[in-house]
């Protein structure tokens, strides 16, 4: 296995790529093919990537079948009850293993030549047990499925093939401290409302990695005409009365990121103007997600520090670097409340012009089933295939793509140099870089940094 | 099996009575409103389609499932690409003609929705039938030389009220399991 063949060429191109003073991201980077498969290689096959969630696979044998960059892989939970990933490519003459999307098997027997694997990926055997088909050079503990290495989190699966590499509590670093109000805020955890959505999109999959590190300033015009219908929780018409929400508390952390919104903001948005203390909203006011009834356990696995974020200004989009979004948002539900959609991409390279745009619904267990239906429903409203939000989000980024391939069109720059600074509020907890006012440049320049860390980190 | 496949049969065969028979005046008169709606639709004449919509209206397109031969009747989730009531298409049909900015429309596709094998079944309801159709749908956008497709059947509850027939519910089952169009900021 050669991990390494473009090293030489990486250092050189993608500090060319990438200026670092100037906070500038050359085009060509959203094109170039030698770029990108130094990118599977030093991203993809080395970060942690969220593939799936628990959920999805809640008994022994039940698995799905997943990506990981170009790579297909088997998420299943073994017969020790844990979730296993494992290469979905056989180690004999490799064939994939697994032939559906999703299901339920002791044995994965790939139908080329009959060799079977465990949901933990080891191997049983080859037909014709005697005549010992795998041969007497390896043995039958070498010739298992390659295993990712595995962590939970909230229930979500992420998976990675650096076994040396940091735990994913240090992955997050200070991130996590927030990403638990999202992920880890309630008894029993989050649940998927379905199996994902997927579609292909004909751009660099950078297009939408780098907009999921907080670019709160798109949505004004990309998304104007949300607004416009008043279908942003709000009844504004015009740009000056949505631009309130524009204002929050952008955080950033090895690349990842989370925009908070001031309660008082989406509470003023739903409900008019009160005077209510953080904690009276809170109570009136759940974050996204919540029930009221889910309140107490919010309460009591949230440290103090982390109620008083969610009180002033709970997260509610953001990503995870390299490759997700996160939408923990407010939205009305059909019965004329407002209720909230918790919503999870992953964006998946396939090839360097296209991605796959893998969307993920999620409730509280604790959540009245009703409300589940409903909030599945509002989620389809506004977010992924037919989202009045993000349609728009995915015609633009196939342009960009687009103009990457012109020979003067590549010599142009993405450019990140509306600067708001770390402005860290002082009641504010001193975890990750934070920058409070109008959502600017900031986090989505970390994400880049992030990327170029990672891109030039010795192998 | 878990909570991730539905278990709402989309083609409802259980709701199928007698076959009307191709050619009668109520086949052609349902056949007549499906080739409407694909001139409407592919036209842009949307508040005209939005006005066939039944108001307790079940639109949905479930998300599809590659699955083993033995789970062929669980190849659909509870989850959808489209998940509507009436309300939402209103919401979604106001966005598209009462703003200037709703992008993924604007410059427009240009769409064409072939409708063909359609069976037609009377249902318990005196008035109501179940409608099934396949739809071929080719889209083009800006300079594109190639085009976008998608092949689907749709399984349709109309109702015969005093203004013509309306669109009580459509399921739409999609023959991509990952989609080849970026977006549905289309109707199907």
């Amino acid at each position: 296995m050669r991990l390494n063949s473009r090293k030489e060429y990486a250092n050189e191109a993608i500090s060319q790529f990438i200026d670092i003073e100037n906070r500038e991201v050359s085009v060509a980077a959203l094109h170039d093919a030698e770029l990108y498969e130094l990118e599977l290689e030093r991203i993809f096959a080395k970060a942690w990537l969220m593939i799936g969630h628990e959920t999805e696979i809640p008994n022994v044998g039940d698995y799905v079948v997943r990506l990981m960059g170009e790579d297909q892989v088997i998420v299943a939970r073994a017969a020790d009850g844990q979730v296993h990933v494992s290469l979905n490519v056989c180690p004999h003459r490799a064939m994939h293993v697994c032939l559906a999307d999703s299901g339920n098997a002791r044995v994965h027997k790939c139908i080329y030549h009959g060799w079977a694997f465990r949901p933990d990926g080891s191997f049983i055997g080859a037909p014709i047990e005697r005549e010992q088909m795998h041969g007497n050079i390896k043995t039958k503990d070498q010739l298992g499925l390659k295993k990712a290495r595995v962590q939970l989190y909230g229930g979500l699966v992420f998976a990675t093939w650096n076994h040396d590499g940091p735990s994913l509590d240090d992955w997050f670093g200070d991130m996590k401290f927030y990403y638990d109000m999202l992920f880890c805020r309630t008894d029993n955890g989050l649940e998927v409302l379905g199996p994902p959505q997927r579609l292909t999109i004909d751009a660099n999959w950078k297009t939408a990695g780098e907009q999921s590190a907080c670019d709160g300033f798109h949505t004004l015009t990309l998304h104007g005409s949300v607004i416009d219908i008043g279908a942003m929780g709000g009844e504004s018409d015009t740009e000056h009365e949505s631009a309130p929400a524009m204002y929050g508390i952008n955080l950033s952390g090895n690349g990842h990121s989370l925009r908070c919104i001031a309660a008082d903001t989406s509470w003023a948005l739903a409900h008019g103007k009160g005077d209510l203390t953080p904690e009276q909203r809170l109570e009136a006011f759940p974050p996204p997600g919540i029930t009221p009834e889910l309140l107490p356990e919010v309460k009591r696995n949230m440290s103090a520090e982390q109620l008083h974020v969610l009180a002033k200004a709970p997260p509610v989009v953001g990503g995870m670097f390299p490759n997700m979004n996160i939408l923990f948002i407010y939205s009305p539900l059909r019965d004329g409340t407002l209720g909230s959609a918790l919503v999870l991409h992953s964006i998946m390279p396939k090839g360097p012009d296209h991605f796959e745009w893998t969307t993920y619904y999620f409730a509280e267990k604790g959540t009245p089933e009703h409300i589940k239906v409903m909030m599945r429903a509002s989620a389809t409203l506004g977010t992924g295939t037919s989202g009045i939000i993000e349609q728009d989000d995915s015609d633009t980024w196939p342009h960009m793509t687009e103009s990457a391939k012109g020979v003067i069109g590549r010599t142009e720059t993405l450019k990140y140099q509306a600067i708001l600074g770390e402005n860290r509020p002082s009641d504010w907890p001193n975890k990750a870089k934070v920058y409070e006012g109008f959502g600017k440049d900031d986090a989505q320049w970390e994400w880049w940094l992030a990327y170029h860390k990672l891109m030039t980190a010795d192998a | 099996m878990s909570v991730t496949i539905a278990t709402v049969n989309y083609t409802r065969e259980d709701q199928r009575r007698g076959e009307v028979p191709y050619g009668s005046p109520v086949y052609n008169t349902i056949m007549g409103f499906l080739i409407r709606e694909a001139r409407l639709l592919d036209h842009r004449e949307i508040k005209a389609w939005g006005e066939l919509l039944a108001e307790d209206l079940e639109y949905k397109a479930p998300v599809r499932i590659t699955r083993r031969v033995q789970q062929f009747d669980q190849e659909f989730g509870t989850m959808g690409h489209f998940d509507e009531d009436h309300n939402s298409m209103m919401l979604r049909i106001t966005r598209l003609l009462t703003t200037t900015n709703a992008w993924s429309e604007d410059p427009a596709s240009r769409v064409r929705r072939f409708i063909s094998n359609v069976s037609i079944w009377e249902t318990d309801a005196p008035d109501e039938y179940e409608v099934s159709s396949y739809l071929l749908l080719t889209r083009n956008r800006a300079e594109a030389k190639d085009y976008k497709q998608l092949s689907a059947e749709r399984n349709d509850r109309l109702r015969m009220t005093k203004d013509g027939f309306k669109l009580a519910r459509r399921s739409i089952l999609l023959d991509q399991v990952v989609l080849g169009m970026p977006n549905f900021a289309i109707f199907l």
